[in-house]
């Protein structure tokens, strides 16, 4: 009988190529995972040597052949800089999404869009060039807020952009919810939808700051690095990533070579504390959408 | 289920600033069927046609919703019975390629007219929709407030506990959410969604509710409670309800607007009238047939 045929039939052949598929997707996830498991198990025995919690807080300290010295300088440095930057980002971010996204009527809102995708694909050393030639010309000299604002153009195109994405996916329902019971539309966007999708703004948040912290060329001509603990933000500052680059320059020299390996290490401790504190934020936002 | 008389808070003057004498409406209804008396119409539309750009989704469409009454409007899918529904609280314009003409009356006041504002009148007629849609991140207690305070009509914590409650109890959830009143509104049940969904509308305090489809969601037992709270709610509110539940429509509702759609696939009225009298009685074969179940 053909059902016969059919129940006996479903058994082997199928299985077998499921079983396949299956282990080739693991390999590919596998060698995907691989050398990000090389760079940190790298980070971690490079980075360790030179690191300890001394050098968390010390100012450096001698010359390029000496060992010892601390990175506090670029810790304070990157912490002020995208600090900084996140705040004139956000809500800047913020209100370009709620426009393209919200208030979309016309063509503003297309040019607008265009131009947020436009300063996203410029590459980070223009930015810095750029903020070189509009800040740090017109002040004079290099400070810690020209790398904010370099870093902060960084970090605007990304949250913009996700931000507009998570104002898309509020459901149609939701909007007539809103407009049925006459909310005035600002309410709305404040009270319904940005708390809706704030867990999503959140993603593109720590996005945001996750691609800026790490970021070296927009800080070379506008933050420049020094050598002391600023907190003036008038003054040229230091960044992780500066004081690697200047560190790993001189590569003939082991005890630089392991500060830039120890301010690495640090660096991505950072970037995995903001990450793991952004997604604890963002699932405390409570986002339920079905 | 106990429904408390609402402040009838001279709801007509927040949607004009001058009422027009009403004029009697005495339908000239092409559409087959005794007309439903006029004299106490809430909502009276005339002669309306809608458009999704090009193309007609409603024809010539002319009925009267009483007060204090339930009309339902049933008809197969793509007769236009929900395009109909959202021209009377002006929903449909929210689609950008949305039109109509005609006239749609309000107590005799025209919504459309140049001085109305929209947000007035979906304010003076609520509506309810098919998918329960409570704002998932507020509580119970600010899904019902939100919308009333920010539109000034209650201030401070006593009104809003007040409004809260006389809301709930009017939709019938007060007993089974008063303990639990700062609980997501999403973790409540679809049939408890829908109530409260209804419990918000209430709290702006509209003269009139539109409910489209508003059982669509639910199981049976949601849907008698809602059907029921839709029969009280007629106590006190002229309520519109789009059902394609033929049953539904029997059961819950007095006048009953039929629709159904023509070559061009634009919807239009087939017969108006007391829905015990269509259901027994129909004077048109296309209603008959739809009710009797021979097609749509």
């Amino acid at each position: 009988m053909f059902a016969e045929q059919v129940l006996r039939s479903t058994g082997r052949g199928r299985r077998g190529r499921e079983r396949l598929v299956m282990i080739l997707c693991l390999l590919a996830g596998a060698i995907s995972i691989l050398p990000l498991g090389l760079v940190l198990f790298y980070l971690l025995v490079e980075g360790l040597k030179a690191w300890s919690p001394a050098f968390l807080v010390s100012p450096p300290g001698g010359g390029i052949t000496t060992t010892g010295g601390g990175a506090a300088n670029a810790i304070v440095g990157t912490l002020m800089m995208t600090g900084l930057g996140l705040l004139i980002a956000t809500p800047t971010g913020l209100a370009v999404a709620l426009y393209t996204a919200e208030y979309r009527e016309g063509r503003l809102a297309i040019i607008v869009r265009t131009a947020v995708d436009l300063v996203a694909g410029i590459p980070s050393i223009v930015i810095g060039l750029f903020v070189y030639s509009v800040v740090v010309l017109t002040m004079h000299h290099f400070s810690g807020l020209a790398g904010a604002i370099a870093l902060s153009l960084i970090m605007l195109p990304i949250i913009a952009r996700t931000s507009e994405e998570m104002f898309k996916i509020v459901p149609r329902r939701m909007r007539e919810g809103t407009m049925a019971l006459a909310m005035p539309r600002w309410r709305a966007i404040t009270s319904v939808y940005i708390p809706t999708v704030a867990s999503g703004i959140m993603t593109g948040i720590v996005l945001a700051v996750s691609r800026a912290v790490g970021e070296t060329a927009p800080l070379l001509f506008t933050a420049l690095g020094s050598s002391f603990v600023v907190t003036d933000l008038n003054r040229p500052m230091s960044a992780l990533p500066l004081y690697m680059f200047q560190n790993a320059l001189n590569i003939g020299f082991p005890a630089a070579r392991e500060r830039a390996w120890a301010a690495a290490l640090t660096l991505v401790a950072i970037v995995l504390v903001f990450n793991v504190l952004g997604r604890w934020l963002a699932s405390r936002t409570g986002t339920r959408l079905k | 289920m106990s429904v408390e008389e609402p402040e009838m808070a001279m709801a007509v003057e927040q949607i004009a600033i001058q009422v027009r004498p009403r004029v009697d409406p005495t339908p000239d209804l092409d559409a087959v069927g005794q007309t439903v008396p006029s004299m106490d119409a809430a909502i009276d539309v005339q002669h309306l046609n809608a458009y999704y750009g090009a193309k007609q989704a409603v024809r010539d469409v002319t009925f009267t919703a009483r007060q204090r009454a339930v009309t339902a409007i049933i008809g197969p899918s793509g007769s236009g019975k929900s395009t109909v529904l959202r021209s009377l609280n002006r929903m449909l314009e929210v689609v950008p390629s949305a039109r109509i003409e005609g006239q749609i009356l309000f107590h005799g006041i025209d919504i459309y007219g140049r001085e109305i504002d929209p947000a007035a009148v979906r304010r003076t007629i609520g509506m309810v929709f098919q998918q329960p849609n409570p704002f998932p991140t507020m509580s119970i207690y600010d899904n019902v407030v939100a919308a009333a305070r920010f539109n000034g009509l209650v201030k401070g914590r006593a009104q809003s506990d007040e409004l809260v409650e006389r809301s709930l109890r009017q939709a019938a959830l007060w007993d089974e959410v008063k303990d639990s009143l700062a609980k997501s509104g999403a973790s409540l049940s679809g049939g408890q969604q829908q109530r409260l969904c209804i419990a918000r509308a209430l709290a702006v305090n509209p003269e009139a509710i539109l409910m489209d489809e508003p059982c669509s969601a639910l199981d049976p037992i949601a849907t008698l409670q809602i059907e029921q709270l839709a029969r009280d709610l007629a106590q006190s509110y002229a309520i519109l309800i789009v059902t394609h539940n033929m049953q539904q429509a029997a059961r819950v509702s007095d006048d009953t607007v039929f629709m159904s759609v023509d070559e061009q696939r634009a919807g239009y009225v087939v017969e108006i009238g007391p829905t015990s009298r269509i259901f027994t009685n129909p004077l048109n074969k296309t209603t008959e047939d739809y009710i009797t179940g021979r097609f749509g």
